[in-house]
């Protein structure tokens, strides 16, 4: 067998996916192959770094993150039409019910135009079947659901979800107040310039969450200063790991 | 000869590969929290968001980069919640949870239109201390290898052998074929080797060689 035969080999043999007689072969032929040996050991060296990757853990403010997402989908949704909300509803089984309506004119189109037929054969002189065979393709209930919705008065439910979502960016917040106080606990390791670099860049992020309009953007400002608080302190972890060199 | 047979058992056989970490949980279990999910039951959503966190947080992370990782974190968990009432079970909640981290990170990426992550624009604004310039090892050299890697092999070897997962599982979530998952985790693997070089071995191993 050659080390074009191998090659492609190498990564079930290395992963114990070949069968006993293949896996020989291979074996066999790395003894006495030199290249394709350290090919393997190259993959097999690779393979092992990858196994042994550490977990990557999320940052605190991820689920607060999600949840202030989750409460401005709820209340856009809240805010969103009724009909607009049944053709959202609807949408996924549209292109079934699209197929129905289809064949559906279809029949009435061709039950309506043999009906129209003269004894004879001949098409009666009568309007064209466009309007039938160009039927809406939108479901009628979802039209009438608008009229019955919007004339109920319901009570207004997007008030109690949007103090929801602004709770929930409260909660960025306390994350960031946390990480502020593990960056002071820290920040006597820092020098002199990368102390007033922090405080400076800090300040403008502050700066920048107060001017954000609310929602979406202002928890961006957020994350934007809470990242830069994780990497300030984890940064300082990794000085500290190397001695605090 | 006698020196032949002695290196080739460096190529770990098959039979002393480590086991890999299963990720599928219980189906029974997924069934129940995916019901409680579904009510709307505030405990049950914390209780699914901490039993993934970490592998979708992870994918994220490695396949778009640490700066956008968190955005498509939550993206990917708003998509979990919001679309739970029409998951059918065709697969298992991980698989699809995958599903979505993968197909979200790599939508991401193709939306910046970036090929590989070029950093966290806010690292340089703190300056960095000396210590940031070491060799952290291994680890951080795969980091940096997967960091150049095509969206696609990033999103194979880190499925395949970062996180475990069987060529089945991969092929579920990357919606192909078993075949063409081995054969793209071998192409991934080879560009990897090339992207690392000797440094595969560390620094000792990177000497001997040369």
């Amino acid at each position: 067998m050659s080390c074009e035969d191998v090659r492609p080999r190498l990564t079930g043999y290395l992963d114990g996916e070949l069968d006993a007689d293949r896996g020989s072969v291979v074996r066999g032929h790395l003894r006495e192959c030199a290249a394709c040996r350290q090919v393997a050991t190259d993959e097999a060296a690779l393979r092992d770094g990858l196994r042994q990757l550490p977990h990557v853990d999320p940052p605190p403010s991820l689920w607060a993150g999600v949840q202030a997402r989750l409460a401005e989908a709820e209340v856009a949704d809240a805010r969103r039409p009724a009909w607009r909300r049944a053709l959202t509803r609807w949408l996924p089984s549209a292109p079934r019910f699209a197929a129905g309506t289809l064949v559906a004119a279809t029949a009435v189109g061709v039950l309506w135009w043999r009906s129209q037929r003269g004894p004879d054969g001949d098409v009666a002189t009568q309007p064209e079947p466009t309007a039938i065979a160009t039927a809406p393709t939108t479901p009628r209930m979802s039209q009438t659901h608008v009229v019955v919705a919007s004339d109920r008065g319901e009570p207004d439910v997007t008030a109690d979800l949007a103090g929801e979502a602004g709770r929930v960016t409260a909660s960025y917040g306390d994350a960031a107040e946390e990480l502020l106080a593990l960056a002071g606990e820290v920040r006597g390791q820092w020098t002199e310039e990368q102390r007033t670099a922090f405080d400076a860049r800090v300040a403008e992020l502050r700066g920048t969450i107060a001017s954000a309009a609310d929602g979406h953007p202002r928890q961006r400002a957020w994350r934007d200063l809470i990242r830069y608080l994780q990497n300030a302190v984890v940064r300082d972890e990794i000085a500290f790991a190397g001695g605090g060199q | 000869m006698s020196e032949l047979v002695e290196t080739v058992p460096s190529v770990p056989p098959p039979s002393l590969a480590e086991p890999r970490p299963r990720v599928a949980a219980a189906l029974a279990d997924d069934a129940q929290l995916i019901e409680a999910c579904r009510r709307g039951e505030a405990r049950a959503m914390e209780v699914l968001y901490h039993q993934y966190k970490r592998r979708v947080f992870g994918m994220a992370h490695r396949i778009v980069g640490a700066s956008d990782a968190e955005e498509v974190a939550q993206e990917v968990f708003v998509r979990i919640f919001r679309a739970l009432e029409r998951f059918r079970g065709d697969s298992a909640l991980s698989t699809w949870i995958y599903r979505l981290t993968v197909n979200a990170s790599l939508s991401h990426l193709a939306k910046r239109g970036r090929r590989h992550e070029v950093g966290d624009d806010s690292l340089g604004e703190l300056p960095a201390p000396p210590a940031l310039e070491r060799d952290h090892g291994l680890a951080a050299r795969i980091e940096a290898g997967l960091a150049q890697l095509p969206p696609g092999y990033r999103a194979i070897l880190v499925l395949h052998d970062v996180e475990g997962l069987s060529h089945e599982e991969c092929a579920q979530i990357l919606e192909c074929r078993v075949g063409t998952c081995k054969s793209q985790l071998h192409k991934a693997r080879a560009r990897m080797r090339e992207i690392l070089g000797p440094d595969i071995h560390g620094e000792r191993g990177g000497k001997d060689r040369a």
